[in-house]
């Protein structure tokens, strides 16, 4: 049998062409505190540079046997270009990421400078990208959050949530604003040639939104964003699913990824065998909190019986993991992936 | 002709569930113009709350979502606000205390507001310390005031491990306070593992929870009647 690198066997993935065994990746961040700690960094440093932000997402998929790389890690880069500030928690003791201080009060009051691709840690960015695409050993993921979750990064989410029932042409005006955000920076992304690209939009699950308001005011959005994309691209939503999964199979992604909340046996029921499914163990009560790695393969195993086409985490890693339990996902995924998943042959 | 009692109090509950602030504050007008109708303390139990616990179960049962519920809650808030003035300290009922926030690293406040709500209701003593709060100032603000409850927040996994922090502080300092959790990534077995005492594991069931506690605060205050 023929043996794929890391990268070919990713972007192969994406492909739907058949690869040797199941790619282990994720869509979101999988830095580890421990290779962050090999290089004598404080966390808060790593999202402050191009070559640390690079230098760790490479070091921890090196020390976790991972197919792909993934930057960035934190929710705030757009939110701080655009203006809204940033904390690093640069003195906590704990594992912080940065988020923004300020959020505008009204959608009136938001102000987008037409070149936030330029501001603040953008540019810090984009050179990890390409930093991450020269060194080549690993797939190379991008992500941005979806137009609704970036929303509420830069406005008052209650704002939004209200608004969405009282005053929906103004919420529909500003969300299309957000899209055309999304679409900007995850085109450019794709331009610097990334191998693929997760939108997130996690805040708008059924924990929050009906999927009728769903319906009426996500997915137009998110079909925007799909259509406008060349490059294999996921659609990740944590929290309640079950009652959207229809709804996000329609919006154009090349593949759908859900939280440990989903019903994923039944989620691949729903969408049949054309679309790749990733998911769904829990980050933290999996890689972080089981004591023993024969409990990771456990939950691995369970994904891989439910029908994902890849063990994807709900979430960012928790980046303190134990790290025999990453590598017994790593080795499950591959060994117990070695037959064919529903939309993926194997060579 | 002025509305009976029962008439009032189902107004004030439909006012709410239909997030119709201003009929919540004609209402509640409508009470103080009548004083002999019912007292401002009936009106926020067992019309204001009651109708909040309506919307708990349309939510229980997905007729609502987060949006709804807030609106439901601003529709609460604008009858609270013109009732409880009025409310005698002594007829409050309960003399209690809680510090709350959003933990550091966690700048959404959306469970944390709809748990508020519970205690602004019940007519607690509310310390909201906001969002994206340090962890000290939990314990502080608790020995400060010597709070019977400590209520955090984290929407995110990579905030919910400070919690854990300030329940040790907290716990050494004070063992008797109680200490509730919410946020979406908290689980049960994570509260337990923390050694909080309540738990509430999304903004949507923070109110679900919430609001079953104010139903239990009403039966106790109808059981000392």
């Amino acid at each position: 049998m023929a043996e794929l690198t890391s990268k070919e066997r990713v972007i192969k993935f994406f492909k739907k062409e058949p690869i040797d065994t199941m790619p282990v990746f994720s869509g979101m961040g999988t830095v580890v505190i421990q290779a962050v700690n090999e290089m004598g960094v404080k966390f808060a440093q790593v999202h402050t540079t191009a070559e640390l932000l690079a230098g760790s997402a490479l070091k921890s998929s090196e020390m976790c046997g991972l197919d792909a790389v993934v930057v960035p890690y934190d929710m705030a880069t757009v939110a701080q270009a655009v203006g809204c500030g940033l904390t690093l928690y640069e003195n906590s003791a704990d594992i912080l990421y940065p988020t923004v201080p300020n959020k505008w009060e009204t959608l009136e009051a938001v102000d987008i400078p037409a070149d936030f691709m330029k501001r603040a840690r953008m540019p810090i960015v984009d050179e990890a990208f390409n930093i991450l695409i020269k060194d080549g050993r690993f797939a190379v993921g991008a992500w941005q959050l979806g137009p609704f979750t970036l929303a509420g990064q830069i406005i008052e989410l209650g704002l939004l949530l209200k608004g969405a029932k009282k005053n929906k042409e103004a919420v529909e005006a500003f969300l299309t604003k957000m899209t055309d955000i999304v679409i900007e920076s995850i085109k450019h992304y794709e331009s610097l040639g990334v191998d693929f690209l997760n939108i997130r939009e996690m805040g708008s699950g059924t924990d929050l939104l009906s999927p009728k308001m769903w319906n009426s005011l996500i997915q137009p959005h998110l079909t925007r964003i799909f259509s406008a994309l060349k490059t294999p691209a996921v659609l990740h939503i944590c929290g309640g699913t079950d009652m959207i999964v229809p709804l996000m199979n329609q919006c154009g992604a090349d593949a759908l990824s859900f939280d440990q909340k989903n019903t994923l046996a039944k989620t691949r029921e729903v969408v049949g065998n054309d679309v790749i499914v990733l998911g769904n163990f829990d980050p933290y009560g999996t890689m972080v909190q089981m004591e023993n790695p024969a409990d990771v393969e456990t939950v691995v195993k369970k994904c891989i019986d439910d029908g994902v086409d890849a063990v994807w985490p709900g979430c960012d890693l928790w980046p303190d993991v134990k790290l025999d339990n990453i590598k017994a996902w790593v080795k499950t995924s591959k060994e117990y992936g070695k037959k064919r998943s529903p939309v993926i042959g194997r060579i | 002709m002025s509305k009976s009692k029962e008439e009032l109090l189902k107004a004030l509950a439909e006012a709410v569930v239909e997030y119709d602030e201003d009929a919540c504050k004609e209402l509640s007008q409508e009470v103080l113009d009548n004083p002999n109708t019912l007292t401002p303390m009936e009106a926020v139990m067992n019309g204001l709350a009651a109708g909040m616990e309506e919307v708990g179960r349309l939510y229980d049962t997905h007729e609502y979502f987060v949006p709804e519920v807030l609106m439901c809650a601003d529709a609460l808030y604008a009858g609270l606000g013109i009732l409880r003035p009025h409310i005698p300290k002594a007829e409050a009922g309960v003399n209690a205390q809680v510090v709350i926030g959003s933990i550091q690293g966690d700048v959404h406040d959306i469970g944390k507001n709809l748990v508020k709500m519970m205690f602004d209701v019940a007519g607690w003593g509310v310390h909201d310390l906001g969002r994206d709060v340090p962890l000290e100032q939990f314990v502080e603000k608790q020995l400060d005031t010597n709070s019977e409850v400590v209520a955090m927040s984290a929407m995110m996994t990579t905030t919910m491990l400070g919690m854990k922090k300030v329940i040790a502080m907290i716990k050494e300092k004070n063992p008797e306070c109680l200490i509730m959790l919410g946020g979406a990534p908290v689980t049960k077995d994570v509260a337990n593992l923390f050694g909080a005492d309540g738990y509430a594991d999304s903004a949507g069931n923070a109110v679900s929870e919430g609001i079953k506690m104010i139903g239990r605060l009403r039966e106790f205050q109808a059981s000392k009647k």
